[in-house]
């Protein structure tokens, strides 16, 4: 139990993962970009660094809920991160785990808004108001596309969909427009490129987490990171799941490969699109894949 | 709604030099602008009057950071006509085509600045590897990648030896393949379309009334080249077109900018066909007769424009620099008029920024 929860498949596991995950696509986007990349390790590396910088706390603002926020947001989505099946081993899971690691995952998006919010420099406060925005086109999104793997499953318990999965075949090929729909809003889940707009360098400069240093810019990195990489296996899970031999090595290395695999798309849509601007993003959301999602979802729930 | 006001420089991730732009907002629009400058002056036009003419040379290649042989070359234009020395033909060839070779460098390194502003890092890196092919070139023929020190008064310190030629025809080449790949891209890219078309609109009335040159100028319709209007050096032995569009956008700016390197490469091959031979400098009184002269070129930015008043001594006694920067950075306010916040980005880095140049 205490091993599951934190070395395998929990804690330690996905933090190790998310810094090889964080370097692979930085690699990856590098080579697209015809550049050589980093080594292996630079991601760990950066983090050791920033935990030895100078933390600054700007005035006028609470340095306990300044800290708060890094911690409260790493917390969710390590704990999310513990009851995500990896290749089928997890904690012993619960009924309607499903809706609570949804929950956590979306916990840090809000946190980021707040980072801004107490901040009074302008470029975060800009940051966290455009955030908020974002977060109201792709939670829609991701929520749906990824809910139709429970309703195919039919269980809001990861487990039982995976399982489930190993009877009918795997969601990602009746389910092809609802993982696409998942990507994309998994893409403005983690702010990634062309979705990232409340940190836009060349607008406001770092936005949100513009005045945070340190070991407090340290916790946030790592937990976007570990959100990725879990965002990554829910996927994983809801769209591929069932593909299990029965040996446990192969299993892992499919499900590692398939996670790999998504991470490889996030990096290519990451490099092939310029970043759009909020109101395009809202339009892009609320007008085309919305709507998109629904049809998808009724045609599930009805067919 | 209460307006907030967002800085942008001195120092700011959008724009490497120091240059002030206070945006008021009214939730993301642009409601008003202030643009401050002069935080690069370096007091190059008095230094200018401190120094001798040859000496000079060397501070005008410091004017600005990109097009240093264009403001060289207009420089040493001027005191040649001064001294009203005919310059050997062959040296003419030469420093026209560093010219267009640094009109390539200029254009690709606006390119990347564009895309990197715009959250577009993988034309960036495109742009300016495909940069480094002009930069090669330059330095294979000069020594130097971006401050070349060819110029001199009565023609250029370098000769390019036959040897040179296939291997600059060969980059050229290279270069045509990666600006045409470019090209298309800017032609066709749905998302560069979304952040640039109809963003940061300059009308013909607006351009003539600010005096703004060069390919911002051009991209709102106004037809003024100085190679073509008022040749210089030898640019009306050789044969070459113009880009006007209409449009006035920040996507007509790059279409303009891009169609100009393509040009640009077909004109190096020209200059390399055509070039006669001969000595590549002709010797130059040290002593400059009393009188004014002004010369003018097309930099990548549009007219650059040298004043020189000589009174008979070592020295100039006035050096007025006009550069196209100034006039195109003036516009800002009107062009960030209305823009959604997102947008300043792209419309500041459409004007392509020299603050070196504008300040002196």
């Amino acid at each position: 139990m205490a091993f599951s929860a934190y070395v395998f498949p929990g804690f330690m596991f996905i933090v190790a993962l998310s810094f090889l995950f964080e370097w692979f696509d930085r690699k990856l986007i590098a080579r697209f970009h015809g550049r050589v990349g980093p080594p292996w390790y630079q991601s760990f590396a950066d983090f050791i660094k920033l935990l030895g910088k100078e933390d600054i706390t700007p005035l006028n603002t609470s340095p306990w809920l300044a800290a708060a926020l890094p911690l409260t947001a790493f917390a969710s989505v390590a704990t999310a991160a513990t009851n995500i099946p990896v290749a089928g081993s997890q904690l012993p899971g619960f009924q309607g785990d499903f809706i609570v690691v949804m929950f956590l995952l979306s916990l840090p998006s809000l946190l980021y808004f707040l980072a801004g919010w107490i901040c009074s420099g302008v470029y975060s406060t800009l940051g966290g108001n455009r955030s908020l925005l974002q977060y109201f086109s792709y939670e829609v999104l991701f929520t749906l596309a990824v809910s139709g793997a429970a309703i195919a499953g039919g269980s809001w318990t990861i487990i039982d969909i995976v399982t489930q999965q190993s009877v009918t075949g795997i969601n990602a090929i009746p389910q092809m427009p609802g993982l696409v729909l998942a990507i994309l809003g998994l893409i403005g889940k983690l702010k990634r490129a062309p979705f990232d707009i409340p940190k836009a360098k060349s607008e406001v400069v770092a936005g949100p987490l513009t005045e945070y240093s340190g070991k407090k810019l340290a916790i946030w990195n790592l937990s976007i990171q570990v959100q990725t990489v879990t965002g990554i296996f829910l996927l994983v899970n809801c769209f591929f799941g069932g593909l299990f031999p029965a040996n446990r090595a192969i299993q892992l290395g499919l499900f590692l490969l398939l996670a790999v695999g998504l991470q490889a798309a996030l990096s290519l849509i990451s490099a092939i699109y310029a970043r759009l601007r909020i109101d395009q993003l809202i339009h892009l959301t609320w007008r085309v894949l919305i709507p998109l999602t629904l049809v998808h979802i009724s045609y599930l729930v009805l067919a | 709604m209460s307006k907030v006001i967002v800085p942008i420089g001195p120092q700011h991730p959008l724009i490497k030099e120091p240059l002030s732009i206070k945006l008021f907002l009214e939730g993301e629009e642009v409601v008003d602008s202030m643009l401050r400058l002069g935080y690069v002056h370096r007091g190059i036009e008095r230094l200018a009057q401190e120094r001798s003419f040859v000496q000079n040379i060397h501070l005008v290649e410091r004017v600005c950071g990109i097009c240093s042989h264009v403001h060289t070359t207009t420089y040493c234009q001027a005191v040649e006509a001064l001294l009203g020395l005919e310059v050997p033909a062959r040296s003419l060839y030469v420093r026209m085509l560093l010219c267009e070779l640094e009109r390539v460098h200029s254009h690709l390194l606006w390119l990347g600045v564009l895309a990197k502003n715009m959250g577009f890092e993988t034309i960036f890196m495109y742009a300016w590897q495909d940069r480094e092919i002009s930069l090669n070139i330059m330095e294979k023929i000069s020594g130097g990648r971006v401050s070349h020190a060819v110029n001199i008064v009565g023609g250029v310190r370098i000769d390019i030896p036959e040897e040179f030629v296939d291997d600059i025809i060969g980059g050229l080449a290279e270069l045509e393949a990666k600006a045409n790949e470019l090209l298309n891209f800017v032609e066709h890219d749905k998302s560069f379309h979304m952040r640039t078309k109809g963003i940061a609109y300059l009308s013909h009335e607006n351009i003539k009334e600010y005096c703004v040159a060069g390919p911002v100028a051009r991209a709102s319709g106004l037809d003024i080249d100085m190679r073509r209007d008022e040749p210089y050096a030898a640019y009306d032995q050789l044969d070459f077109s113009v880009f006007v569009l209409t449009d006035g956008d920040v996507w007509a700016r790059t279409l303009v900018r891009l169609l100009e390197v393509l040009e640009s490469v077909r004109l190096c091959r020209q200059i390399l066909k055509e070039m006669p031979g001969g000595p590549v400098s002709a010797s130059a009184a040290r002593r400059v007769p009393p009188g004014e002269a002004v010369s003018r070129c097309e930099g990548p930015r549009g007219e650059v424009l040298y004043y020189i008043k000589s009174d008979g001594g070592q020295n100039p006694a006035r050096i007025k620099i006009r550069t196209p920067s100034l006039t195109n950075l003036i516009t800002l306010p009107l062009q960030l008029k209305g823009l959604n916040m997102a947008d300043v980005s792209v419309a500041i880095s459409g004007v392509d920024l020299c603050i070196a140049c504008a300040d002196r």
